[in-house]
């Protein structure tokens, strides 16, 4: 009896591994400096994590499926230059489109989420059709895309001018709130519950995750891998352009360096948040976890003046703890 | 094993794509020639710029190239040295075996000042170091053909600086919590980088010559990113908002980052001022400085860059040494194998002389 509790102590302190060191980071930094608990700064951390949520949750479809997506962040980059482009007040200073009137706030949205789908497609098309490993088959993308946003960027008359002047209806997306609470937060939740219920309520969910979990078992039980192959690389496609819209309304701003190394950040917050590297395994309250965890380290270090290399070392330490938990949590169960 | 050693090659594979990546893009932009002006081209100058998406190097480079498509002395050709020291060290060495007249270089390895000036020296190329740091006099003395053109950076720290003087001076309720300090948040580009140095520094030490005392509040390190120094500073004032009594940021883009942060925490507006200053006056900086947000930015014209760059060029193959005069480029100042650009402040009282 005693041995078997010991077991769960053990097993529950693997599970839950994730939540505890988020724990033990807010107790921390909340004992050097007490002001940290307190609502606006749970809204700024809130508000700082929602594009990497939205940029997450793209790819944990990816990483459940047992695939690997390394053009995330040059794809927010690019979608972000697109939203903004289209989202300038007609009286813009420095026009990205001369003449282009002022548009309604989703146009821009809906825009680089199409950009973000047409190349998630592309992404699905060279993994699945052309056989080419999807680390170098997305590495290989992730320069193509970064190529497309400079030419983009470059664009006369922007001559890699910073895009600005934006509507205050599309800047409201970053920076507005209703009732309180701001709208990008609303956003990224209304993303994760929608993650949610395609991955645990339907059967492209389970189709998904059975393709993580073993390909040719999945296969040869008649899920078509095609499908889901296209289907994962389109909707994290569809998660980076949104992504990159909400990264331009909240900094009233794009540069093509936008994005930039946002895939790893991404794919960390999904390994630390319980995702197998192997696929077939995650779950959306882990990967959101993931992903607060490291905008706790990178606002709790600077909120109590801690030199922004330290956050560095922190996060390298916790994913390669995650990664070892991982180890640990899988080969145990064989 | 077998899996292990496909995993090994694949990783290789994605390593030399990584290389191969960097010299295609060289190419690439060779293959941007400006030539055919006037007349036949006398000479080839081979551009290295740190990196094309840079909004200041973008504005030079079209500068140059469009001087260059203008005139037709010279014919301009470009590579990215996407700033890494390895893929600027492949572009020069392409640029000698392609038997350039000119080397222009936007030079990021700055330990290898005197091993870049020997090799010119053995390919009898005239080098021409393009806003970046100057080679010492002892590098100079090396070979005869070496050419700085560069803006003084310590201006850019010193305007800056000086204009967060004039105001706090003229504001005596900018000391917001009255310890007779000014308190700053220094919002640092990248580690080590030459421009964030001496901006950081020369700001202070103008502070310092107003007579006026100082503390720092927090120093960060944001990469030259807006979205960075928005959220650093977001937490910066969620811990200490009412200890903070400017923002001094070495670049426009970060001092706007620090601006977004400021308004989400209820500043400008209906709300208290704070002074922000920046470096490049870009488009955004302008505008925020015609707002009321951003105070102060400091112009480093990119135009002025690209012409003194080409004038020199064509002084050079015309058998002259440059002067003042044969340059003549408002706004520049020549000493010798130096053409200094002058850094321009800009407020709210001239907007109008950012436009170039």
């Amino acid at each position: 009896m005693t041995t078997k509790k010991k077991f769960n102590g053990k097993q529950f302190l693997v599970n839950y591994a994730i939540y505890l060191i988020l724990l033990a980071l807010i107790i921390v930094i909340t004992v050097i400096s007490p002001k940290f608990l307190s609502l606006s700064v749970f809204k700024d951390i809130l508000m700082q994590s929602s594009v990497r949520i939205v940029v997450a949750m793209g790819c944990m479809f990816i990483i459940i499926s047992g695939s690997a997506d390394l053009s995330g962040g040059r794809m927010v980059g690019l979608s972000s230059l697109i939203a903004a482009s289209l989202a300038q007040q007609a009286t813009a200073g420095l026009k990205f489109w001369p003449g282009l009137p002022e548009l309604p706030a989703f146009v821009p949205v809906l825009a680089s989420m199409v950009v973000g789908v047409c190349f998630g497609i592309f992404n699905g098309l060279v993994v699945s059709k052309l056989r080419v490993p999807a680390f170098l088959a997305t590495l290989g993308s992730q320069m193509m895309i970064f190529g497309f946003s400079s030419l983009y960027f470059n664009k006369a008359p922007n001559n890699s001018q910073p895009l600005g002047s934006l509507t205050s209806g599309f800047k409201a997306l970053g920076g507005g709130s209703i009732a309180g609470v701001p709208i990008i937060v609303m956003i990224a939740v209304v993303v994760m519950i929608i993650v949610w219920i395609l991955l645990t309520k339907t059967c492209l969910g389970k189709e998904i995750f059975a393709v993580g979990g073993n390909l040719e078992a999945a296969r040869v039980s008649g899920i078509n891998v095609f499908k889901i192959q296209m289907i994962t690389y389109s909707i994290a496609g569809a998660c980076y352009g949104l992504a990159g819209a909400l990264e331009a309304a909240r900094t009233a701003s794009a540069t093509s360096a936008y994005g930039q190394s946002y895939e790893l950040d991404a794919i960390a917050s999904c390994i630390v948040g319980g995702c197998s590297v192997a696929g077939g395994v995650g779950t959306v309250g882990g990967v959101f976890a993931g992903v607060i965890i490291f905008n706790v380290i990178s606002y709790g270090l600077t909120f109590i003046g801690i030199s922004p290399y330290w956050q560095n070392v922190v996060k390298g330490l916790i994913i390669i703890g995650a990664v070892a938990l991982d180890v640990r949590k899988y080969s145990s169960k064989k | 094993m077998k899996k292990a050693l496909s995993l090994l090659v694949a990783f290789a594979m994605a390593l030399s794509l990584v290389a191969c990546g960097g010299s295609d893009s060289s190419a690439a932009g060779g293959s941007s020639a400006a030539a055919s002006g006037s007349g036949e081209a006398t000479a080839t100058a081979g551009v290295c710029w740190y990196n094309f998406g840079d909004t200041f190097i973008a504005n030079a480079r079209n500068t140059l190239n469009e001087a260059a498509a203008a005139d037709g002395t010279i014919k301009v050709v470009d590579a990215d040295s996407l700033n890494d020291v390895a893929t600027q060290t492949s572009n020069i060495n392409n640029f000698y075996t392609q038997g350039v007249d000119y080397l222009v270089l936007n030079n990021i390895n700055n330990n290898a000042i005197a091993e870049i000036i020997e090799q010119a020296k053995e390919e009898g190329v005239t080098l021409i170091f393009a806003n970046t740091n100057s080679p010492t006099d002892e590098e100079f003395a090396m070979y005869d053909k070496v050419y700085h053109v560069s803006s003084v950076a310590e201006q850019s720290g010193t305007i800056i600086g000086e204009a967060l003087a004039k105001y706090w001076n003229e504001h005596p309720e900018a000391d917001r919590n009255g310890n007779g300090k000014l308190d700053y948040i220094m919002l640092l580009g990248i580690q080590g980088h030459y421009d964030t140095e001496v901006r950081s520094a020369n700001s202070l030490k103008a502070l310092e010559d107003a007579g006026i005392e100082t503390e720092c509040v927090q120093e960060t390190i944001c990469n030259y990113q807006r979205a960075e120094a928005q959220n650093q500073v977001a937490s910066i004032l969620q811990a200490r908002k009412d200890d903070i009594d400017a923002v001094i940021a070495c670049n426009d883009d970060m001092a706007l980052g620090a601006i977004e942060a400021l308004k989400a925490a209820g500043f400008f507006g209906e709300g208290e001022y704070i002074p922000v200053v920046g470096v490049d006056a870009t488009a955004n900086g302008v505008e925020a400085i015609k707002e009321g947000t951003m105070l102060c930015t400091a112009l480093n014209n990119p135009v002025t860059l690209g012409n003194s760059v080409y004038k020199l060029m064509t002084v050079l193959e015309k058998g002259e040494e440059p002067t003042q005069e044969n340059i003549g480029i408002d706004g520049t100042t020549v000493e010798g194998h130096h053409i200094y650009i002058n850094y321009v402040g800009i407020t709210a009282d001239n907007t109008e002389d950012a436009a170039y």
